[in-house]
């Protein structure tokens, strides 16, 4: 299986605070990768890495044949990213925003057309599009922002939280139209609190703390090494 | 192209609010309304008023004032067989905005050559200064009066004398020199002319820059603070596209805000000067086309120039505070760093002459940007043009370092981890 992303030595430090302290990994096509770690553990600064919001202080990342630190904006034609704390604009109706975001990836007004429908699709808002975004209530938004995130099917969609704040049937839906695009070719670099969402999601996993991975490999793997029940249990495992 | 149209779009729709077009559209109401209502109170203050009269003395000279006030649009209603306290109340329950009284034996002591005395008594019924017109006329009824009545007596005296050489043996004539063109005219006439001229360029500079600042810096904050900066920053057009549109969309919509202000504005100066004022401003035309204090395409153009420099800078400096700013309401004081480089400059250039002031301040003063269109004009007059192209280099490259400045923000870090907090330590945050 060839890898989409290959990262190795990743580092990044603000000032004298250090916040990767030298990381690999990589993201294979068509998997779900997820980083598991306690808050500050450094996982949304590698994902803002990967999305080409931050820059790292060293190592090598490279996105299909990209350097990602040297082509950030061909990297951001077939990424999308979805922010944990991520609005949309609140004076934009629905699908105006979809047309506003799906304009910068379409080659033509008939792809644009097909992002948006499919956009539409993940949403299942109806005529709720037509009113404005600040209107929504935050699973609304949420879905709308997920949906833009993939209607364009990048080649890597970054998620960070995608279900963070949501209810459990939103969050069930969520889930499933990400296993649903992965279906379709899309890989995910995911990033969650939640040990049942990323073990009904990934296909592999990296534990992070303090700016290092671990330990990785799929669930039953993981499980299987720390003779563990579920992740939680791997994860409290990994920390000792 | 096509991405940076559809971002430019989006700017202009979040920037053009019914928020924002329900106040151009009130402003521009309420201007005309104080406009109406000043034209209203000129027209009156300038057409028949009411003048009470109590004319103790009934003789020659005493009916001479009274004819001299009727002729000067003045109705006078005459109060007969009173006493002066009597006439007061009286005039005091009429529509009067003065009375005027004038004693008995009032024509005797002109006869005689003795200091007479009339007195005026004015309502004052409100505080405008147009409404107060009434006792100036008055006075200059009187001065005029007094003007003929002691050429009468001089030329009773001294018939072989004219009353005007001798009550001014010294005749000034005035002419001013702009360059090789003269004309006649007093120096402090023209400079009144130039400043008034002037005074719009100021108004409109600040008007934009200010306009247009805040909207950048809104356009950026609430960026932040609605959580889509990140997601703008992924999709894939150029962080100086981003830049570009912001500051173009608010540079659109701020001259426009401004343009429609300025509209109003006219409205309501139309309405305060009235007909007198385009009469005077005709005058003032002429003498000033004479003198060369006049814009021709060129001028026009030097002026367009500096002013669309300033506005680029402010747009640029705005994009920077922008980014410093956490949140919308943070960005609200951002703009006050900004108002006073520009008020400085507005208020120097009314009070003093920046030639003339001590030249570390004047150095102070040239360093703002916002300076250079508040003296172009002045330039333009005098033909200072290296002090024109200098003013228009300077700001350009202020212009240039400021967008390289903010290029580099949005193309780093800085962009997501630059906030400036009031009262507390600057941070770094990620």
């Amino acid at each position: 299986m060839t890898n989409v992303l290959t990262v190795k030595g990743l580092k990044k430090s603000y000032g004298t605070q250090m916040a990767l302290a030298g990381i690999d990994f990589e993201v294979r096509a068509g998997e779900v990768f997820a980083l598991i770690g306690p808050n500050g553990a450094g996982k949304t600064t590698t994902l803002r890495i990967i999305a080409t919001l931050l820059t790292p202080s060293e190592g090598d990342i490279a996105f299909l044949d990209h350097d990602l630190r040297k082509e950030p904006g061909l990297v951001r034609e077939k990424i999308s990213y979805l922010p944990e704390e991520a609005g949309a604009y609140k004076n934009m109706k629905g699908l105006d925003y979809l047309h506003f975001m799906a304009n910068f990836y379409a080659l033509d007004s008939e792809e644009e057309k097909t992002f948006v429908d499919r956009a539409v699709a993940i949403t299942e808002l109806g005529d709720r599009l037509k009113t404005k975004v600040g209107t929504y209530s935050k699973g609304m938004t949420r879905k709308i922002l997920l949906a833009r995130a993939l209607m364009t099917k990048p080649v890597l969609a970054i998620l960070d939280e995608p279900t963070s704040g949501l209810d459990v049937i939103n969050a069930l839906e969520v889930r499933e139209i990400v296993r649903r695009y992965v279906k379709e070719g899309t890989s995910v670099l995911l990033s969650s609190h939640n040990m049942l969402e990323i073990e009904f999601l990934s296909d592999r996993v990296a534990m992070i703390d303090k700016g290092r991975i671990l330990d990785s490999g799929t669930p039953a793997e993981l499980k299987e090494k720390h003779q563990a029940k579920n992740l939680e249990e791997v994860f409290r495992s990994s920390l000792r | 192209m096509k991405r940076f149209v559809n971002l430019l779009k989006k700017e202009i729709k979040e920037l053009v609010t019914i928020q924002l077009v329900v106040s151009l559209a009130f402003t521009i109401m309420l201007f005309n309304f104080i406009g109406q209502m000043s034209r209203k109170e000129v027209q009156k203050a300038v057409g028949v008023q009411t003048i009470s009269s109590l004319d103790l003395d009934d003789s020659a000279s005493s009916r001479a004032i009274l004819t001299g006030l009727a002729s000067a649009r003045f109705k006078i209603e005459r109060i007969e067989g009173k006493t002066k306290e009597q006439a007061i109340d009286i005039a005091r329950g009429g529509d009067s905005k003065l009375l005027l009284v004038i004693p008995a034996g009032f024509g005797d002591s002109l006869k005689d050559l003795k200091p007479s005395q009339i007195e005026t008594y004015s309502y004052m019924r409100s505080f405008s200064l147009i409404g107060a017109r009434g006792s100036a006329i008055v006075r200059g009824v009187i001065s005029a009066l007094n003007n003929v009545l002691s050429d009468r007596f001089i030329k009773s005296r001294l018939p072989d004398l004219d009353p005007a050489s001798l009550k001014n043996p010294i005749k000034s004539k005035d002419f001013v020199i702009v360059h090789d063109r003269m004309a006649e005219a007093s120096a402090s006439e023209i400079a009144g002319m130039v400043s008034s001229q002037s005074m719009l360029i100021p108004i409109v500079l600040m008007m934009i820059v200010i306009y247009s600042s805040q909207m950048v810096i809104s356009a950026v904050a609430m960026e932040k603070q609605n959580k889509t900066l990140e997601t703008l920053l992924t999709v894939p057009i150029r962080r100086t596209s981003i830049i570009t549109a912001k500051m173009f969309a608010a540079g659109l919509v701020g001259l426009i805000s401004a343009v429609v202000y300025m509209f109003g504005f006219k409205s309501f100066m139309g309405g305060i000067g009235g007909d007198e004022l385009k009469a005077a401003t005709s005058q003032s035309g002429a003498v000033m086309r004479q003198l060369g204090l006049y814009f021709d395409t060129t001028g026009y153009l030097i002026l367009g120039a500096s002013l669309f420099l300033a506005i680029l800078v402010a747009l640029a400096l705005a994009m920077i505070l922008g980014v410093l700013a956490e949140d919308f309401r943070s960005a609200q004081t951002m703009i006050m760093p900004l108002m006073f480089m520009v008020m400085i400059p507005y208020f120097i250039s009314l009070f003093a002459d920046i030639n003339t002031v001590p030249l570390p301040v004047r150095i102070f003063i040239l360093a703002i940007p916002f300076t250079h269109p508040f003296l172009v004009s002045q330039n333009l007059y005098l033909g200072n043009y290296g002090m024109i192209i200098g003013g228009l280099v300077y700001m350009l490259v202020v212009f240039t370092v400021l967008v390289v400045f903010a290029a580099r923000i949005f193309s780093t870090d800085k962009i997501l981890t630059m906030k400036l907090r009031f009262g507390k330590k600057r941070t770094a945050t990620a």
